[in-house]
């Protein structure tokens, strides 16, 4: 036998006023303080504030602490060296592959597969990652995600989506793979082909943002504000052009927890884990397809033709073709060899921005066609127009302030 | 014998089948952490019993793409006994999807979860009553510690489906 | 009302907790708020400002970002002190002191990292001196605001007793 809704809500009320009691709930300091958290005059201070925490540690971690302190020390000063040494006997263009400039003296413009793809990988992304995948353990599993959804609901509504769909935005910070599966918890095909297109063409990765922090210090925060404003602009624009609902829902929120070691440390295993599986191998190969397309000339090639498009509308030297190659596997390698290129303060956001929000990492691909070939190709042909419009209109804007 | 691991989104049930088969998923103190289902396997009395941590759902008439895979799971396998989690804190809500299920005619379960916070809101559930009108096993749960597993376990081969109108009979016996 | 719970003693007891809490989190709102305010000041023109041993940074990061932060902490104090022992408005004192524990723990876990290297060229670990030496001042607003913003446990534990 079966029930329809009313029956079934019927007999549930009965049930549970046989088997239930509420009795007085006091209000806790928890309570309270969790409530602050929530409300839009006190919950944004709050946010703005474990943003900057966030942030902050992030930086020192990663930067101060292991990258800065310890491995650039170890890569610049004793492991190329060692390779530039070892590898001295190879054929020309092998070393070159694998070793890199016989000249260079610091891993981030040597590029070879073996120093600075182990470099960047490890010197560079694992601490980041590791920092990054703690904090947000942490996050999650105190229970502020909710919270943090509840706070940015009305906005998130004016781009087509609500409050949830900050969950796979901040796991794309991390790594945009999961956070396309993350979609999932929108209602609609438009929500969650919104926010998976955004995600993948705005929001950098936990690996690429390290790099940033290590080459462009000075600069991130402007290469970040200039991807939001696209996030949302975006986002603004595709929710009025596609058709399809974008339905209110009730956000859950789960009372706060102290989390525990056992899920924070299995967590951050397996993501750690899940890193050097799809991350070192794709940097590796990155690393050592782009010195074979610049061996044989494909890159200075393609650099000359294309070069209209780069110096005429995005306003960056033809060069960056070659990280822009690159950036289809790996965008922290990406970063990393725009760095070597030499261009002025605003060539290098420009660059940057373009290397983050141009095509989304295989990785990322490969999952965005999981969603459906149709959602990948709308998403691609977003990217295509995106590009090409927003790169134009950040070198309009360098123009029109003198920079470009 | 299969077990589906079923509930509404962010009652534990990811920490269930972590706990019960020693396996990693991903846990985490927000709705929606599984959108995909996950397989592993346990052992009762010396038997191979497949598991399946089946995403999030509020009911059987899915609303999002995580509560369509739930559906499915559901449908596809005919033969499961469904162990539902339900917040203790919010009983009522996750027994709607319970009494959903088992009028599909499923044999199931039921882990009355996060009895301690249920406990710090003040909220008292009479347990054994609760089993003789449903006619299905109940247990409570702290997932998080592991409270109530051993007994759950032990409950899991005992269930049989249980027909609407009887639960009706016996809600409604003095009512 | 639970205070009808109260022996009159207790309840006097509280009245004075009460008073002490209003005055004690007055004033350090009014510091704390001040000191926000001088590190957006900093931030506009650019440059840090010291005062013996306390460095006010003038940058965006932690500068201007972590001044807005010590000023909604400030704000959160000034907030709170009325009815303060409600739970409401408690709360606000609480999360005041949360906001002050969040920005000075950032930058003292930021002087660790920079404490334990070396430096590019020196030895693998900083020797011993060195170490010490990152800790010594000039400090940051959070971390003056720190000592005084722990007096929040105390009441805590006051109201857990009562």
């Amino acid at each position: 036998m079966k029930l329809n809704v009313d029956e079934r809500w019927n007999l549930i009320e009965k049930i549970s006023k046989k088997t239930v009691t509420f009795g007085k709930y006091q209000h806790t300091l928890k309570d309270a303080v969790g409530e602050l958290t929530v409300k839009p005059l006190t919950g944004i201070p709050i946010a703005v504030a474990i943003l900057y925490g966030f942030w902050s540690i992030f930086g020192s971690f990663a930067g101060t602490l292991c990258t800065d302190g310890f491995f650039v020390k170890i890569f610049d000063g004793h492991f190329l060296p060692f390779m530039q040494k070892v590898f001295t006997g190879l054929p020309k263009w092998l070393y070159y592959i694998f070793v890199g400039d016989p000249l260079a003296d610091n891993c981030f413009e040597a590029f070879g597969v073996l120093t600075s793809g182990l470099f960047l990988a490890i010197g560079v992304v694992l601490p980041a990652i590791f920092i990054f995948y703690l904090m947000l353990a942490l996050l999650e599993d105190i229970g502020y995600m909710p919270r943090l959804a509840v706070l940015i609901d009305t906005v998130l509504h004016k781009i087509g989506l609500h409050g949830y769909a900050i969950v796979p935005t901040i796991l794309g910070l991390g790594c945009n793979v999961p956070a396309v599966t993350a979609t999932r918890i929108l209602e609609t095909r438009k929500q969650r082909f919104i926010a998976m297109t955004i995600m993948a063409i705005f929001i950098p990765c936990g690996a690429q943002l390290g790099i940033m922090e290590e080459v462009i210090p000075d600069t991130i925060g402007l290469v970040l504000l200039y991807l939001i404003t696209g996030y949302f602009i975006f986002g603004f624009i595709l929710n009025k052009m596609l058709p399809g609902r974008s339905p209110e829902i009730l956000i859950d929120v789960p009372p706060y927890q102290m989390p525990t070691r056992r899920n924070v440390v299995r967590k951050l295993r397996m993501r750690i884990t899940s890193f050097f599986k799809v991350a070192i191998p794709f940097v590796l190969l990155g690393c050592a397809l782009v010195n074979v397309l610049y061996l044989a000339g494909v890159i200075e090639w393609l650099g000359n033709v294309l070069a209209p498009v780069f110096i005429g509308w995005f306003g960056v030297p033809k060069e960056t073709v070659g990280p822009l190659i690159a950036a289809f596997l790996r965008k922290d390698l990406a970063v990393a060899q725009l760095s070597a290129i030499e261009m002025t303060k605003y060539q290098m956001i420009m660059a940057v921005v373009l290397v983050s929000i141009y095509f989304p990492c295989v990785a990322t691909f490969a999952m965005m066609l999981r969603e459906g070939w149709r959602e990948l190709l709308g998403a691609l042909a977003t990217l295509v127009v995106t590009v090409f419009l927003y790169g134009g209109l950040m070198h309009l804007i360098g123009i029109v302030l003198g920079v470009a | 014998m299969k077990i589906l691991l079923m509930g509404n989104p962010n009652v534990g049930k990811s920490v269930f089948f972590n706990r019960l088969t020693g396996a990693n998923v991903i846990e985490s103190n927000y709705p929606g952490t599984t959108v995909d289902y996950t397989k592993g396997y346990m052992r009762i009395e010396g038997e191979d019993v497949e598991i399946i941590d089946v995403p999030g759902a509020f009911s059987l008439e899915p609303k999002d793409k995580a509560e369509e895979v739930a559906a499915k799971m559901l449908r596809e396998n005919r033969d499961a006994t469904v162990v539902c989690v339900i917040d203790a804190s919010k009983v009522e809500r996750g027994l709607y999807l319970a009494l959903e299920i088992m009028e599909e005619g499923y044999p199931l379960v039921i882990a009355l979860n996060m009895w301690d916070v249920a406990e710090d809101k003040n909220i008292q559930i009479d347990v054994a009553r609760l089993k003789e009108i449903l006619g299905v096993p109940v247990v409570h749960t702290v997932a998080i510690s592991g409270e109530g597993f051993r007994e759950l376990v032990s409950k899991i081969k005992e269930t049989v489906p249980v027909e609407m109108d009887k639960i009706i009979k016996r809600a409604g016996g003095e009512a | 009302m639970q205070t009808s719970n109260y022996t009159s003693t207790e309840r006097r007891s509280g009245v004075n907790k009460n008073k002490f809490g209003r005055v004690y989190f007055g004033i350090l709102g009014v510091v704390t708020l001040f000191f926000g305010i001088m590190d957006l000041v900093a931030t506009l023109r650019g440059e840090s400002i010291t005062w013996g041993i306390l460095e006010i940074p003038g940058d965006i990061f932690p500068g201007g970002w972590g001044g807005l932060i010590v000023l909604f902490a400030g704000l959160f104090y000034l907030a709170g002190i009325r009815n303060f022992f409600q739970i409401h408005q408690f709360s606000k004192v609480v999360m005041g002191s949360i906001l002050v524990w969040i920005m000075a723990g950032c930058d003292i876990f930021a002087w660790i990292t920079e404490s334990i290297p070396g430096g590019e060229e020196g030895p693998w670990l900083n020797p011993w001196g060195n170490f010490l030496g990152t800790f010594a001042p000039p400090y940051t607003p959070a971390i003056f605001l720190l000592p005084f913003s722990l007096v929040v446990i105390y009441f805590i534990y006051q109201r857990r007793r009562t």
